[in-house]
């Protein structure tokens, strides 16, 4: 929905934006409640970066709060800075440096322990901003007096000091935030803030450095934090400790989750709903605390049942009552047609700053690997020449997945080295050896599959075409220069043209193991290493999938794990058998077939009955 | 110059601390280790024991059966609370398990504030444990020397629990492979429903036993919160020695570092807790695999 | 008499890989029935879908004469089967003789300790240590101990012999045995082709999660040949 209408929502919010004051009050809102509305908006849209689209639950986001907060605040009443706006934006950049180091801290582990440690950093904020740091910040005081903006146009100056002209003064930066937050979600970063929250894994094994955008979006939030921050202080003319509050980070993802998170505006419809509600419950009904109480168990219900929030909730309704139309999908009507691939469609690998090497392609040398007492691989020395399609085989307990584990650099060997073209690649990472161009995919489908197959071949593409990390905020994801060739040459390499913007979780299982190996393509390796590529696929599906690999194996390097014997058979030039942690045999498929200790091997005749 | 006297009263402050937030935590832990929830409504847990055991001693006059009556009433809040809801959220993310364990934190300190108003209730220490005793060198409130011993009575208890009985046992194997225990015939989902039950037990018998010394309001359980999270940080999480030793960390940090400065306490415990992130990222007994 | 366990037409899935097509075999009491294939074939897959590990999309299994395919494991224990997984899945954090106890706590009969120890010496020595230290055969005859304190009617043995020293597996072999020729039933899956046709008495081959044929043990021990193709290379 963000990505596709362009312009059309920020047309949209600032309409809303305008037309609020001459309807909302009619409904019971009094111009306070709308600037605090826009204040947690605001304060919300850096959050569901973080949260919504990039997955990090963060209870610590007060501390970013009250650190721009404070900071704009402290400049304006003690130290007798003259511009609002300036201070605000002095206030944001110490929230976005803070973020920063606390996001280096939190980011070290993920899931629990990240909401954990962000839990804790908001406790300590508040307390050091209420004690050591008391005398900076007012400690349980605050700090009172902070003035309100002014605009000097040379001729004249408007002051925004009454309700209304403060609610033009918020609403403005609201728009601005929003127009930048929606930039952001729609450039190849938000995209792959998507991915990280949908598959890190892949997200990492197809180049991305996701650590790095993880931090970035932690910074973005700390930096929506901190402006927010900043402008509750304008708002209130006071600046309150209770911006660090552990409850202030609370009451923004209950806010987030009731407007339905991953959608920019949740933290705005929940906001209202909280401070509407808030208001309703204590002057109108009377019923004072309670109305927390009430906000409570609707919270709890919405997580259970209504999982995407109000807005999400919406969403739903609308396309039911659209009747579904464009739901029904192919896949379940009759198996999907053969589509042979045409050969022509197949472009070669492309690499940047690509030396010719005339060695093997890829090179272990001694690889073992030990679990503890276990040898899994025994000084393994593996060699695959350029532009071959090699077979790896081997029975159950082989060492075969701990082999290609290290292959693909996912698992360090305990001694041994890997060199892929030559150059010494043991110790380099899953993300930076798929930007040097060895890829895998995998036995088990690792795809994105909350996007369409054209959404991830996109994700895949943007790390082949900007490298391991790149802080493009602001561009317009489609202005990447040869992404969309990239993207469309991929899809037509595993004949998902015609598919290409079906939701991956209406695919048929082939199409999705398509989409599996053409995530992989995109990343335009030169050596691709495939885990067992026709696991779970009917008789004819493996047809479709051998004439596939065939294809694309021109121009490329090509390393299979599989079990399908006839497949393998026909597809490879060699083949390697693996035993017991050690290699058995290599040759020719037909030098395999007439060995008779691999034949032994697999029926079981080398252990003693 | 250190005041010998005063240092030594910490030391035994934070021994207290640590021991009730060991016990806090072993149940946090657990329910963690066995059913893979982080549990944002401990501190709740730990809130609603005060109360419950207040409201008992209100009407008996027991601070015995107070206690009993106060965590078996936070055991079944939790059974009710796995059953009913936590049980539909094993298939979910984290992120819906956060979110719905924090929530229901939230309805409990507001149902509890609706019913008993916001202001901090000072709940008296059962008549015989009044006063102070001297200890030789000082004197030390007595209540909380029995505090000491019946925190660490129930660790013990809930060590034996877990290390000497069939149950435990199960418990064990459980927090190690659930589907394994499920295989061997036995109904899984009852453990978990158990293991729930005895984690919120423990943060509420913790906030019973501790209710004389802080007095009970609806927010005490935020601050517990966070140093549970810090302890099992720092201990390992789903390890009930780590819990233990992650407790009397925290609480002599908390305690010595008051001494000098209380609002520094946080900023220590933070710095141990990031040190460790550091240093051991599983915790000083935790390990791999648990995330 | 009806079967044992009778299986019809099975499909199951991880996720929505189609790992089961049809599979349909069936047990008979005091039998030992070996489940052969290459690896990928969904040997594994058949014995956790039996175990309820798995639940498939289609078709039934009774377990004399009770449905089981949309039971829960712990049911699908007390009603008499028992799997020995392929990564033997012991409590290493509990000890040897926690591990057999905790298997039988639910169990309507169970084997009393002595027992046990009788048939595996080995772990009687151990009996104290903790799961995590012994050795891969000690776990795996723990596995198999701690699955028969359940008297279960029918055991299922998922790869019991990989990873093992051969004389190890000559011991294995010769208790599986004596516990065959006791009466106990047995399905064993088995890449160790010449093993488990020394136990079994029928043997079923699964290509690709198809059942492509069911054979005497007998037939296939005076023909190897006829498994080269569908197992071999």
């Amino acid at each position: 929905m963000l990505r596709r209408r362009f312009f059309i929502i920020e047309a949209l919010t600032a309409v809303g934006l305008i037309a609020a004051p001459f309807v909302l009050p009619h409904l019971g809102f009094s111009p306070t409640t709308m600037n605090r509305i826009l204040v947690w908006g605001l304060f919300g849209i850096g959050f569901d970066i973080l949260f919504g689209f990039t997955g990090l639950l963060s209870f610590g986001q007060s501390a970013l709060f009250g650190t721009g907060g404070f900071v704009a605040a402290y400049l304006l009443t003690r130290m007798d800075f003259s511009s609002v706006i300036g201070a605000l934006i002095i206030g944001t950049i110490a929230a976005t440096v803070v973020g920063f180091f606390v996001g280096l801290i939190a980011l070290r582990r993920t899931g629990i322990y990240f909401a954990m440690i962000t839990v804790a950093i908001a406790e300590v904020f508040y307390f050091v901003e209420f004690n050591p740091l008391s005398e900076y910040t007012g400690g349980e005081n605050g700090l009172p007096g902070v003035p309100t903006p002014s605009l000097n146009l040379g001729i004249t100056t408007i002051e925004f000091n009454s309700d209304w002209s403060l609610y033009v003064f918020m609403a403005f930066w609201y728009f601005v935030g929003i127009v930048i937050g929606l930039r952001i979600v729609r450039s190849p970063v938000g995209a792959i803030l998507s991915a990280i929250r949908d598959n890190p894994l892949r997200a990492s094994a197809v180049g991305h450095n996701i650590h790095a955008y993880k931090l970035t979006a932690f910074v973005i939030a700390a930096a929506y934090a901190g402006f927010a921050g900043g402008l509750l202080g304008v708002l209130q003319a006071f600046m309150p400790p209770d911006a660090f509050t552990f409850e202030t980070s609370g009451q923004l993802v209950m806010q987030t989750a009731i407007g339905g998170a991953g959608t920019l505006f949740g933290p705005l419809v929940g906001a209202t709903v909280w401070l509407y509600l808030s208001d309703f419950f204590q002057t109108t009904l009377h019923l004072g605390a309670t109305w927390k109480l009430v906000l409570g168990v609707v919270f709890v219900v919405l997580v259970c049942f209504l999982r995407r929030g109000i807005i999400g909730g919406l969403k739903d309704l609308g396309l039911w009552l659209a009747g579904r139309r464009w739901r029904g999908s192919p896949a379940e009507d009759a198996p999907a047609p053969v589509e042979v691939p045409r050969l022509a469609s197949v472009g070669p690998s492309r690499r940047r700053n690509e030396k010719p090497f005339l060695g093997p392609a890829l090179e272990a040398r001694g690889l073992t690997k030990r679990f503890g007492g276990l040898i899994a691989n025994r000084d393994i020395n593996f060699s695959v020449g350029q532009g071959e399609l090699r077979g790896i085989i081997g029975p159950n307990g082989a060492g075969k997945s701990t082999f290609f584990k290290m292959l693909t650099c996912e698992m360090r060997p305990t001694s041994g080295r890997i060199f892929f073209h030559g150059r010494d690649i043991t110790d380099v990472k899953v993300a930076r050896v798929c930007q040097l161009g060895l890829t895998k995919s995998y036995q088990v489908n690792q795809l994105f599959s909350r996007l369409t197959p054209r959404q991830n071949i996109v994700i895949a593409a943007l790390a082949e075409r900007r490298g391991t990390f790149s802080l493009d905020l602001l561009r317009r994801i489609d202005r990447v220069p040869g992404l969309d060739t990239q993207v469309e040459a991929t899809l037509a390499m595993v004949s998902l043209t015609a598919r290409a913007d079906v939701p991956v979780v209406e695919l048929a299982y082939g199409e999705k193991r398509r989409l599996e190996i053409g995530l992989a393509l995109a990343t335009s390796p030169s050596l691709l290493l495939l885990d067992e590529p026709l696991a779970g696929m009917s008789p004819h599906e493996r047809k479709e999938t051998v004439l596939l690999l065939k294809n694309i194996a021109r121009g490329r390097t090509l390393v299979v794990v599989e079990h399908d014997m006839d497949a393998i058979f026909e597809l490879a030039e060699r083949i390697t058998v693996l035993h017991e942690g050690a290699i058995l045999a290599e040759g020719t498929p037909a030098e395999i077939q007439r060995n008779s200790l691999v034949q032994e091997a697999y029926l079981g005749g080398m252990a003693a009955a | 110059m250190v005041n010998w006297p005063n240092f030594i009263s910490q030391l035994f402050n934070g021994l207290v601390l640590g021991a009730l937030l060991a016990l806090i935590s072993s149940g946090l832990t657990i329910i963690y280790g066995t059913l893979g929830v982080l549990n944002l409504a401990h501190g709740a847990m730990f809130m609603l024991g005060g109360y419950a055991g207040w409201v008992a001693y209100t009407y008996t006059g027991s601070f015995i059966v107070a206690l009993v009556a106060g965590s078996l009433f936070v055991m079944l809040v939790g059974v009710v609370m796995e059953r009913v809801i936590i049980r539909h959220f094993y298939a979910r993310p984290h992120e819906d398990q956060l979110l719905v364990t924090f929530g229901l934190g939230i309805v409990f300190v507001e149902t509890v504030r609706f019913f008993f108003g916001s202001l901090s209730q000072s709940v008296p220490a059962p008549p015989p444990l009044v006063g102070i005793t001297p200890l030789g060198f000082m004197f030390y409130p007595t209540y909380r020397l029995a505090l000491l011993g019946i925190v660490i009575v129930a660790l013990i208890v809930l060590y034996l629990v877990l290390y000497r009985t069939r149950i435990g046992m199960i418990v064990r194997a459980g927090i190690e492979d659930s589907a394994m225990v499920d295989a061997l015939g036995i109904d899984v989902y009852k453990v978990f429903m158990l293991v729930f039950g005895i984690g919120a037990m423990a943060a509420g018998f913790a906030g019973i036993v501790n209710a004389p010394v802080v007095s009970i309001a609806p927010d005490v359980g935020e601050a517990i919160l966070v140093q549970t999270f810090v302890v099992v940080v720092i201990g390992g999480v789903g390890s009930f020695p780590g819990a233990v030793l992650g407790g009397l960390i925290a609480g002599e940090i908390i305690s010595i570092t008051s001494m000098f400065n209380p609002g520094y306490s946080y900023v220590m415990l933070f710095v141990a807790m990031t040190l460790v992130l550091v240093l051991r990222p599983y915790g000083l007994l935790g390990t791999a695999g648990r995330e | 008499m009806s079967a044992l366990l009778e299986v019809d037409r099975i499909n199951s899935y991880y996720g929505d890989s189609h790992i089961l097509f049809d599979v349909s075999l069936r047990v008979e009491r005091n039998e030992v029935v070996a489940l052969l294939g290459r690896n990928g074939a969904g040997k594994t897959t058949t014995l956790n879908t039996l175990m309820g590990f798995v639940r498939p999309q289609s078709g039934t299994i009774l377990l004399d004469g009770t449905p089981t395919q949309n039971l829960r494991p712990h049911a699908i224990a007390q009603l008499g089967l028992q799997l020995v997984p392929e990564s033997r899945r012991i409590f290493g954090s509990l000890s040897v003789e926690e591990n057999i106890v905790l298997a039988g706590l639910s169990a309507k009969s169970r084997w009393p300790l002595d027992r046990v120890w009788s048939t595996f010496p080995r772990l009687r020595e151990r009996r104290r240590s903790r799961g995590s230290n012994l050795s891969g055969g000690e776990q795996q005859m723990l596995a198999i101990a701690r699955a028969l304190v359940r008297e279960p009617k029918i055991l299922l043995l998922d790869e019991p012999f990989e990873g093992l020293a051969p004389i190890i597996v000559r011991d294995l072999l010769a208790t599986c045995r004596t516990l065959a020729e006791a009466g106990q039933t047995i399905m064993i899956v088995e890449q160790n082709v010449t093993a488990a046709l020394s136990l079994a008495d029928r043997a079923y081959i699964l290509n690709n999660g198809h059942i492509i044929d069911a054979l005497p043990a007998q037939a296939l021990r005076e023909h190897p040949e006829t498994l080269r193709g569908h197992l071999g290379v």
